[in-house]
């Protein structure tokens, strides 16, 4: 009886999900013009996170790629961002899309000798160049050393628009990711995730795959990464190129569930109310998120949501074309 | 047979991967100071049952005694200690380590260690090349003489209980006579010997009792000198 | 122009030493289990703060500490290979790296929270004297120290490896697990063991760097990452690989921060190890 209801409502789910998609759109657009101003920061927050989190899955959970290295991209992104508007005055939106095309640039050139490294000596490389770029920027002149910058033309912006933007990101990884898997591109990820060498010689050309994936990747979370300074309005080279932008995906989508798209929904809700909730006492939010997290490698491996789903037998956004 | 005499008992056995039951309510014994022999092809589900008495594999149901003694689902290093030897298929010695300490570490029970110098100069004597070549790694030594280290490391765990898995794979077969001879040697000197092969006519020869098997079960059950190679291998390809 | 880099070189030299031992039980967990220990060099940092604690509760020398940092260092990492790491192990790659991942963020926050961001030393008398040997060449006696100690530790270890069953059921488990099972080997009391003796080598890398230069919660990160370049460059078929991959590392900082100052001394090292990475993924000494 009780299996028999909860199939139904899957089946209404399922039939209305576009409705409710649509809904739940809506609801969250008209947020800034009810919500008070710490609601509003907090769902900000979410979306914001919610981008990294979702792209740091496609890399580690599609695609096999465990980067520990994604924020070198933010630290790009907030960095250009930070020395256009800054020293150049140049106009905000541009500088937040140049900051987007520096960190492809740079993932496409450190794609060739990254890629060469497997499995962990993957996961150290990335994070070695992200440390490498710490130090590089806090010893360089030009970005005024470990000193950094007041973004200055975040002034112009309100919490609001700020939202908008963070909303766009944050929805659109979302979407990306949504729109990657139901390509071929996706098929090929799913193949490669299986099993590679299988893949490999069934024709799925992996290294394109990953390129792909990591490029994208780059792209999104430098310009989250932007959005998150224009925010926080000063950036300082030890916190952009800080491993914990990537500790917060990790935590994010190993809570919610790895290679599930409503994981890093899920995961992102926990994460940022949790160190909303203990933002008095900074460290003890990451011990208990890197607590949780290891419980739940242990006893639920695919997350709440992955669990969920194994329990119910839904994806409510299934990457599988029926 | 009398009970008395059993030194390993195999009792309706049921071993599953996943959905699959890869054996069916086996049954079978091992007199002691026997040779007895498991004949089957590819796939029949020899080395599964192998595994499921080494320890390396849980039985779904069903039991395995040894002395007397439940062994069933027994970790692979307890089994060990309790007596019985596994030298397995493709001979798995350690590449990286000298032809010594290959046999050294396999009288890691304390039991076996407390006498594993005497064990070893009973490999040696033999398999008198591994003396020779005792300082060499492991890697370096021919197929024939990584067999008979195999065997030899199996041997230092002083079993009463020794199990041959597919011994004669890949080797040339006058080192497989070879090898052969010093498994009835080994049998003389009191250790009950398992032998699993896909080769009918030899283990028919090497061995007192045959048990054929084909697609998990047992198809076929006798004394070896009794049996008949044809009748064998119609049992063993299910003609 | 020889005086300028006979000094650098020096010390690149000893302090590879030091790199070595930071550098050695990391190499040992990846040669056994294939797994990448991302809460090593916190676990290290873990064990100056508790010869710190030692020392402040008990007023005794650094190396002193050792006598009680050793075995509880020692349970800490059969503690964490039990509890945390075997039961994962056969889960594919991911999630053993993922919890030692959790591991790391989970002591540095813990390490902040019990001792505040502020910097500390391991105070002695050692690491401000020096032995000159020209008036433009000395020896910084707490590096010397630290590489004597380095070189009998990898001592130590060969033998241990090469003489006692539990270093040859450790080398065998590497080998091959289900055959060292085969032999009587419990490979996952084992694998706690090994991570244990692991964590030996952390706690005396620990003692040694607290004493050596300052230490504070996060600097776990620096010297995983300089594990990590030991066991890269130097390879995982020999300990004489680690001594070696920490002194190349050791010198090239030391050399390059003559060349670009000091600010770009990591940074030095940094790039020397994504070289080594491009060009050989799997370790300069790895025979394939």
């Amino acid at each position: 009886m009780g299996k028999e209801c909860v199939t139904i409502v899957i089946n209404d789910i399922r039939n209305y999900k576009w409705f409710i998609i649509t809904g739940l759109i809506a609801v969250l657009l008209t947020i800034p013009f009810w919500a008070s101003n710490y609601t509003v920061s907090i769902f900000l927050l979410i979306f914001m996170y919610l981008a990294l989190a979702q792209m740091w899955n496609l890399l580690a959970g599609y695609a096999g790629l465990v980067s520990l290295g994604q924020q070198m991209f933010i630290g790009l992104g907030g960095y250009t961002l930070a020395v256009l508007t800054e020293l150049y005055r140049a106009p905000l939106w541009s500088s937040i899309l140049i900051g987007g095309v520096i960190s492809l640039i740079f993932a496409l050139i450190i794609s060739a000798p990254i890629f060469r490294m497997r499995e962990a000596y993957f996961t150290i490389g990335t994070w070695l160049v992200a440390e490498a770029l710490k130090i590089f920027f806090s010893n360089w002149g030009y970005v005024r050393y470990g000193q950094g910058f007041f973004i200055t033309a975040a002034y112009q912006l309100t919490t609001t628009h700020m939202y908008y933007m963070a909303m766009v990101i944050g929805l659109g990884s979302v979407a990306v990711v949504y729109i990657i898997l139901r390509s071929r591109l996706g098929l090929g990820l799913m193949a490669i995730r299986d099993n590679e060498t299988a893949a490999e010689s069934m024709g799925v050309e992996v290294f394109k795959a990953k390129l792909i994936c990591f490029l994208i990747g780059a792209f999104v979370t430098s310009i989250a990464g932007s959005i998150f300074y224009l925010y926080q309005v000063f950036i300082q080279p030890y916190a952009a190129f800080g491993i914990d932008w990537t500790v917060a995906m990790v935590f994010i989508v190993i809570i919610g569930g790895i290679g599930t798209i409503e994981g890093p929904l899920a995961g992102v809700v926990i994460y940022v109310l949790l160190r909303q909730y203990l933002y008095n006492y900074a460290g003890i939010s990451m011990l208990v998120l890197g607590l949780i997290a290891i419980v739940l490698i242990h006893v639920a491996p695919k997350g709440f949501i992955g669990t969920l789903q194994e329990k119910l037998g839904f994806e409510f956004l299934s990457p599988r074309r029926r | 047979m009398t009970t008395a005499n059993i030194i390993l008992q195999v009792d309706n056995v049921d071993i599953y991967y996943g959905d699959f039951q890869a054996i069916r309510n086996v049954s079978f014994q091992v007199p002691e100071r026997s040779i007895i022999s498991i004949i089957g092809s590819n796939g029949a589900g020899k080395s599964t049952l192998l595994k499921a008495i080494a320890g390396l594999l849980k039985p779904y149901s069903g039991k395995i005694i040894f002395k007397g003694k439940d062994i069933t689902g027994l970790m692979a290093n307890k089994i060990v200690a309790e007596g019985i030897s596994l030298v397995p298929e493709g001979r798995r010695i350690f590449p990286r380590m000298t032809v010594y300490e290959n046999l050294i570490i396999g009288s890691y029970t304390p039991k076996a260690r407390r006498k594993n110098k005497e064990l070893l100069n009973k490999v040696f004597e033999l398999f008198p090349v591994l003396k020779e070549k005792s300082q060499q790694i492991a890697s370096n030594l021919s197929g024939g003489q990584q067999q008979m280290l195999a065997i030899g490391r199996a041997l230092m765990s002083d079993p009463e209980l020794i199990i041959f898995d597919e011994i004669s794979l890949g080797l040339a077969p006058l080192i497989v006579k070879e090898i052969y001879q010093k498994i009835s040697e080994i049998n003389r000197e009191g250790t009950t010997v398992v032998l699993v092969e896909q080769d009918v006519r030899r283990s028919l020869k090497a061995s007192e009792f045959s048990y054929v098997m084909r697609g998990g079960e047992i198809v076929l059950t006798g004394k070896s000198s009794a049996l008949e190679e044809e009748d064998v291998k119609v049992a063993y390809f299910g003609l | 122009m020889v005086q300028d880099f006979a000094q650098p070189i020096l010390n690149g030299i000893l302090l590879g030493g030091l790199y070595a031992v930071v550098g050695i039980g990391m190499a040992m967990i990846f040669g056994i289990m294939r797994i990448t220990n991302l809460a090593h060099g916190d676990l290290m940092v873990l064990a100056s703060y508790l010869s710190l604690v030692i020392i402040s509760g008990l007023g005794i020398n650094p190396f002193v500490t050792l006598v009680i940092a050793i075995p509880v260092m020692f349970f800490v990492g059969l503690i964490v290979q039990s509890a945390l790491i075997n039961r994962v192990l056969k889960k594919g790659n991911e999630p053993p790296l993922l919890v030692t991942f959790g591991l790391s963020i989970i002591i540095q926050n813990a390490l902040l929270l019990i001792f505040t961001p502020d910097a500390k030393m391991l105070m002695n008398s050692l690491s401000t004297k020096s032995i000159f040997l020209t008036n433009y060449l000395s020896v910084p006696v707490i590096y010397l120290v630290d590489f004597i100690i380095a070189v009998a530790l990898i001592l130590v270890f060969n033998q241990f490896y090469q003489k006692t069953y539990l270093g040859r059921a450790i080398r065998a488990a590497s080998d091959d697990e289900g055959a060292a099972e085969l032999v009587g080997i419990n490979t996952r009391r084992i694998y706690g063991i090994a991570m244990g003796i692991a964590m030996v080598t952390a706690a005396i890398a620990g003692v040694l760097v607290g004493m050596t230069f300052t230490f504070y919660p996060f600097t776990g990160t620096q010297y995983l990452i300089i594990a990590f370049g030991v066991i890269v460059i130097g390879g995982l078929n020999s300990l004489l690989g680690v001594l070696v991959g920490g002194v190349i590392l050791g010198l090239a900082q030391l050399i390059g921060a003559e060349f670009v100052g000091t600010g770009y001394q990591l940074l030095v090292g940094y790039i020397i190890l994504l070289l080594v990475l491009v060009v050989r993924p799997q370790g300069i000494f790895a025979k394939n």
